[in-house]
């Protein structure tokens, strides 16, 4: 996968950051839920103890009230009758009366006498706020602990009868047993099956479901209904029967808020800390991205201009980039170095080639030479330096590598030349410009190579191009050549004098040649440019060789 | 009911020519409440509902029933034939009526026609006994022969109470509700008129009975706040 190496620097250190960052919050949240969660069971069981225990403490001092109503005597009368009257009806009928006489008084709603053996004598229940008779013959309600009947249950206690000493019966007394008394919602269930319940959002199928998985145990957490219930078992008050009491308190409804709260928290502080992350990512990322962007982009510019490029003054605090541009600069160094000798290597080459050409004729020898000193001599009277100042320099050393191709016979031909002949000299400019198109590098030499026989009025040769179509340099080197062509002999003429040949290319000037290239020479040689340069050349430097006929430069 | 309409009527046998020369008239003046009763609907007596303050009851008026309560007789052990007998029921677990007056000597029976039992008893100093529990339609007898406040209760319904004056002579009544009462056929001469009501207690006045006429007599009931219901149990 091809990546940015920015977005790569900000991904690998992003994502693993993240994924901490994101990890340890959802550790630390789970953490302080479950602190959370389970300091809010202990003090719900706490209240639920407390409860627990003023619930125990009020059924003793109830109990202790309610061992004073099997004290009265009227009651122990009316048992004492029906003990020696057991079959009478009208004793247990008076006796039934006396229960609802004290159960309508003191606002009970079970009562029931039953003899020292625990059979039933007689009894009343509030059924449908009537205190009516109990068939007992039928019914077997406990002495202790719970008591249904009907849709009503009943939470019945029981406390001796006792005459001088002697217990003579028992009397049970019980109160409509009603959740709503429980400050936490709870249930009472009989066997698994509930009788009462006070949870308001769970049905009895739900609620006897949930509660079967806690089994016996006294303290367990259950779901009901998608809730998390805590539940606790009742277990101060002796039920038996197979009855249980258990408070449930929603351990989601207490923690809701709590939790919320938290994750809120949790999650600004999380989503504060992956923003930092980010950007501190995508600025580290960045800081190691951005000095390899700029030797990248300094590389890119390079590639564009063909230059190798210089990383001088190029600073990085880093040393390793540092240490990269260093080497690469000095890589790049050694490139560019090798380049320029191999090229220097191509240009003293193809100059000793040029040289060897003008060596085939003694009138030309060191022609070559000879021009490209009178072309810079030229370009800088005309302002020309650096790269374009090289490029004539050296193109004018190889302006008449074309002539390889031109036969001897025909090149040191001491008469006039033929117009055959002529046209095979001609040729010459493109002949160079053939050897040299296959060169790479020499391709800034071409123009001057072909096009240094134009003239400036268009009558040159080979494309007959005219004034400015021709580049400078070419123009310059026509002069130039012109120049050398008159100063040196020819096997058909002597060579002509500096005035003479100055003479001909002013007059010439704006018809063969460029006139302002032609100011310049005169400009040069006015200033003594010219000659000094030339003079100091070297010893191959003849101005005037060996008498000739006069005749055309080469 | 039976027992005044019976001493009326042997009053009026026994007294005819002086009744109109030696009657003591009066009235009982009550301003406030004397009693706090409570009073239960009856619709079934076995199946009652909640107990209900007297205030609400709108049927009697509760100063008419403390008139009617008071019972007012002549003080001195004179010579009479005024024995008669008195029933005081038991019924839907109270007694009925809860003040029977009666002179020394008289006996009173006490059926039970509740379907329940009783046991009706008194501890009084002027006469004390137990009858037992006794089932319905069964009844008990008893002879009262010293004057005196006797309270009558049942030992297996504390709630049930009435109160049988046994008086001196056979000068005895109960004041109507309008707190009127007389005394016919008294001698001349100079007597304590006696009124006595159960919290109140003993209220007393002289009287001269002459042949030309008497005074009527008002008690204004109670005269003190304390003193005079301890007074009533003595």
């Amino acid at each position: 996968m091809k990546m940015r190496f920015a977005t790569r620097a900000f991904l690998w250190s992003f994502i693993p950051f993240a994924l901490l960052l994101a990890g340890s919050f959802w550790a630390i949240q789970q953490r302080v839920q479950n602190t959370v969660r389970s300091g809010l069971r202990s003090s719900l069981r706490e209240a639920h103890m407390s409860m627990a225990h003023l619930r125990q403490e009020s059924e003793l001092q109830n109990n202790r009230f309610l061992r004073i109503v099997a004290e009265n005597p009227s009651l122990k009368a009316g048992l004492q009758l029906l003990l020696i009257n057991p079959k009478s009806g009208a004793a247990r009928l008076t006796l039934e009366d006396q229960l609802r006489e004290i159960a309508e008084t003191l606002r009970f709603d079970f009562m029931l006498v039953s003899n020292s053996d625990g059979a039933p004598l007689a009894g009343v229940v509030r059924i449908d706020n009537q205190l009516v008779a109990m068939d007992i013959k039928r019914m077997k309600p406990p002495q202790q602990g719970f008591f249904t009947l009907g849709e009503s249950t009943y939470q019945v206690n029981s406390f001796p009868i006792d005459i001088n000493d002697e217990n003579i019966g028992d009397l049970s007394i019980g109160e409509h047993f009603d959740l709503s008394e429980f400050s936490t919602p709870a249930i009472l269930a009989k066997n698994g099956e509930i009788l009462r319940s006070s949870v308001p959002t769970a049905s009895r199928a739900e609620l006897e479901s949930a509660l079967r998985n806690c089994g016996d145990e006294a303290e367990c957490e259950t779901r009901v209904a998608g809730e998390t219930y805590l539940t606790l078992a009742a277990d101060t008050i002796n039920f038996g029967n197979g009855y249980t009491l258990r408070s449930l308190q929603s351990l989601d409804s207490v923690n809701g808020p709590v939790q919320s709260v938290l994750r809120q928290a949790f999650l600004i502080a999380s989503l504060g800390a992956l923003f930092a992350a980010a950007a501190l990512s995508f600025f580290s990322s960045r800081s190691i991205v951005q000095p390899i962007a700029a030797v990248v982009s300094s590389l890119r510019q390079s590639e564009e201009t063909g230059t190798l490029p210089s990383f001088q003054g190029n600073p990085s605090s880093i040393h390793e980039i540092r240490e990269l541009i260093e080497s690469f600069a000095r890589a790049a160094a050694a490139v560019r170095e090798s380049r320029e000798n191999l090229q220097q290597a191509y240009v003293e080459f193809v100059g000793s080639l040029a040289g060897a050409l003008d060596a085939r004729d003694d009138y030309t020898a060191g022609h070559s030479r000879r021009v490209s000193e009178y072309s810079c001599v030229i370009a800088e009277t005309l302002n020309i330096a650096g790269t374009d100042l090289e490029v004539i320099r050296v193109g004018a050393l190889l302006h008449d590598i074309g002539k390889i191709g031109v036969l001897d016979s025909v090149l040191r031909k001491p008469s006039k030349l033929t117009s055959d002949e002529m046209a095979l000299v001609q040729q010459h400019p493109s002949i160079g410009r053939r050897i040299l198109e296959g060169v790479r590098g020499f391709q800034a030499y071409l123009p001057i190579v072909e096009l240094h026989h134009e003239n400036w009025d268009g009558t040159g040769y080979p494309l007959r191009l005219s004034d400015t179509k021709v580049p400078l340099c070419a123009r310059i080197v026509h002069v130039a050549d012109a120049y050398d062509a008159m100063t040196s002999a020819r096997p058909y003429r002597l060579a002509l004098g500096h005035d003479t040949a100055m003479r001909e290319l002013k007059r010439f000037a704006g018809i063969q040649f460029d006139p302002e290239v032609v100011r310049a020479l005169v400009n040069a040689d006015q200033s003594g440019k010219l000659l000094r340069n030339t003079r100091d050349a070297g010893p191959s430097l003849r101005l005037v060789s060996v008498p000739r006929a006069t005749g055309e430069a080469s | 009911m039976f027992g005044r309409a019976l001493s009326s009527v042997l009053l009026i046998l026994t007294l005819g020519p002086f009744l109109r020369a030696g009657d003591i008239e009066g009235t009982i003046v009550i301003q406030r409440k004397l009693t706090k009763r409570k009073v239960t609907s009856s619709t079934d007596p076995y199946q009652r509902g909640p107990a209900v303050e007297l205030g609400s009851d709108q049927e009697q008026d509760p100063l008419a029933f403390e008139r009617s309560h008071v019972v007012i007789y002549l003080e001195g052990n004179f010579p009479s034939d005024g024995m008669t007998t008195a029933e005081l029921n038991q019924q839907n677990r109270r007694f009925s009526p809860d003040l029977v007056v009666v002179p020394a000597g008289s006996t009173v029976s006490f059926p039970n026609l509740d379907p329940i039992f009783h046991n009706v008893f008194s501890l009084s100093k002027a006469k004390s006994f137990d009858l037992g529990n006794y089932p319905k339609d069964h009844t008990r007898i008893v002879k009262f022969s010293k004057a005196g406040i006797v309270f009558v209760d049942c030992h297996l319904h504390p709630n049930m109470s009435a109160v049988i004056v046994v008086t001196p002579n056979r000068w005895s009544t109960k004041a109507d509700e309008s707190g009127h009462f007389m005394l016919p056929d008294v001698r001349p001469g100079t007597y304590t008129v006696v009124a006595w009501h159960k919290s109140a207690g003993f209220f007393r006045k002289t009287v001269r009975v002459t042949n030309t006429g008497t005074d009527p007599v008002e008690f204004t009931i109670p005269l003190s706040e304390d003193g005079a219901v301890q007074q009533a149990r003595k």
